[in-house]
């Protein structure tokens, strides 16, 4: 016994509040407890052993485990998921997007054969309603699981379902915006004057109905959650159309914010629904 | 991950990492099977299958650990273990070491490590511990074998700290006088 050893167990003993001579008569009773020959495990025994253990192991449902495994995406990870997730969206979709965008080309036509300098606020109007109807429809076929239990087997998959809100969200914006960066496209290629101001009329409510209408959809049935997104911008146009509010929700600032409460809005659903769906995972 | 504590190590394990698992059982196994086999009196492949009955529950029960620090719990699970064990064969055990003890007579041709068992002073050593009961075994096993703090003890047998210096004290004062009149029964 070295002196570290020694003085270790005076401490021992020292806590035990034992008296001097207690401490003397009871040093070698631990030194002889010490003395107890040490057997060894062996590596077979500890391979025996988790061998074993292996078969008890706390059992977790695939979906965790994937989620658990799967490493850090890149964009290309999440643009191939997207990719996946387009054949959710069904024919029907695509039809009506094309068909609104379609209107959305008669009007940037209209805007473009009058010239610049002709009168473009019913246009824009019609802009600034039929684009975020894209986003309405897109948001209300994207989400649709969320009411049909289609969640249970949306997290049955690798990936995790921020990532598959992500996807479906650069699938039903990107299309959604693409088809009004065409637009906008065709007036400046038209020679539009008012080429900015068009495209926010269009991207802006855009961005806003479907903020609004993922926010919603955390208390509420997502084709709910949607039209309330899209009739609200409806009262809003309603109301701006008024010759009394229109200068005041028209200026160009006022174009800008409804786009802001929309990025903010996605932002905090999609952190919410995150949280959320995994609460919604199998505890086991 | 060697430098995550037990804890972050067990949680890991509910995770269902092997690996941590793996880590836990390097840490453990030897000094567990140890105490087991001193509380149970020195019968190796016993104190083994009770190791292995701890860590299996360790792993189905770990949701009953609540905020025990791990080496309290599991200390705390293979004792009771042993008690169980040694309260479903009392009869078998009322005289294990005895019975042990009379193998060791017998047997004409020891090896190497049974013949360094058989040392008298140990014979006796073991047949004090053995009359001295489970509750003062456990607790001085616990404090001179398992490396446990006072608290970590009190933690693992639901016992007060007092308690603890209690049946320490009494135990080795205990002991002591149980090893004198044996060697006044030898003398």
């Amino acid at each position: 016994m070295n002196t570290n050893d020694r003085d270790d167990l005076r401490e021992r003993l020292r806590e035990l509040d034992a008296t001097p001579a207690e401490m003397a008569a009871w040093t070698p009773l631990v030194r002889r407890l010490a003395e107890w020959p040490e057997k060894h495990i062996t590596q077979a025994s500890q391979r025996h052993l988790l061998s074993v253990l292996e078969q008890a192991m706390p059992l977790h449902s695939a979906v965790r485990q994937a989620i658990r495994e799967q490493k850090p995406r890149r964009v290309t990870a999440l643009l191939a998921t997207a990719r996946a997730q387009v054949s959710l969206f069904g024919l029907g979709f695509w039809l009506v997007s094309a068909l609104i965008t379609l209107v959305g080309a008669v009007v940037v036509l209209r805007i473009i054969t009058m010239g610049p300098d002709q009168a473009w606020v019913l246009p824009a109007l019609v802009l600034r309603i039929s684009g975020p109807l894209l986003s309405y429809l897109g948001t209300i076929v994207a989400f649709r699981g969320r009411g049909t239990r289609v969640l249970e087997l949306e997290l049955v998959c690798l990936s995790s379902p921020l990532q598959l809100a992500l996807a479906r969200l650069v699938i039903v914006l990107g299309y959604d915006v693409g088809l009004g960066l065409a637009l906008s496209l065709l007036l400046w290629a038209g020679g539009s004057g008012q080429v900015l101001a068009l495209t926010l009329s269009w991207l802006m409510p855009l961005l806003l109905v479907a903020g609004l209408a993922l926010l919603l959809s955390l208390r509420l049935d997502i084709r709910i959650a949607a039209s309330l997104a899209y009739g609200s911008w409806l009262a809003f146009v309603g109301i701006s159309a008024i010759p009394t509010f229109q200068t005041l929700l028209l200026t160009p600032a006022l174009l800008v914010l409804p786009g802001g409460i929309g990025l903010a809005g996605l932002t905090i659903a999609l952190l919410r629904m995150h949280a959320g769906m995994h609460r919604l995972l199998p505890q086991s | 991950m060697q430098r995550l504590s037990d804890e972050q190590l067990l949680e890991k394990v509910i995770a269902g990492e092997m690996a941590a698992l793996a880590l836990l059982v390097e840490r453990y196994q030897p000094v567990l099977t140890g105490y087991l086999d001193r509380l149970v009196g020195s019968d190796w492949a016993l104190a083994q299958d009770l190791a292995q009955e701890t860590f299996l529950r360790v792993l189905r029960q770990h949701a009953t650990r609540g905020n025990r620090p791990f080496k309290s719990w599991l200390y705390a699970i293979a004792t009771n273990l042993a008690r169980d064990h040694f309260k479903s064969s009392a009869a078998r055990l009322s005289t294990p070491l005895e019975a042990e003890h009379e193998v060791w007579i017998r047997d004409e041709v020891p090896g190497p490590e049974e013949y360094i068992l058989r040392g008298e002073q140990r014979s006796a050593l073991v047949d004090a511990l053995n009359l001295l009961g489970m509750e003062y075994r456990t607790t001085l096993w616990l404090r001179f074998y398992g490396d446990l703090s006072l608290q970590e003890i009190a933690d693992a047998l639901g016992i007060p700290l007092g308690t603890v210096k209690w049946r320490l004290s009494t135990g080795l004062r205990r002991l002591r006088s149980l090893l004198a009149s044996s060697a006044d029964t030898y003398c």
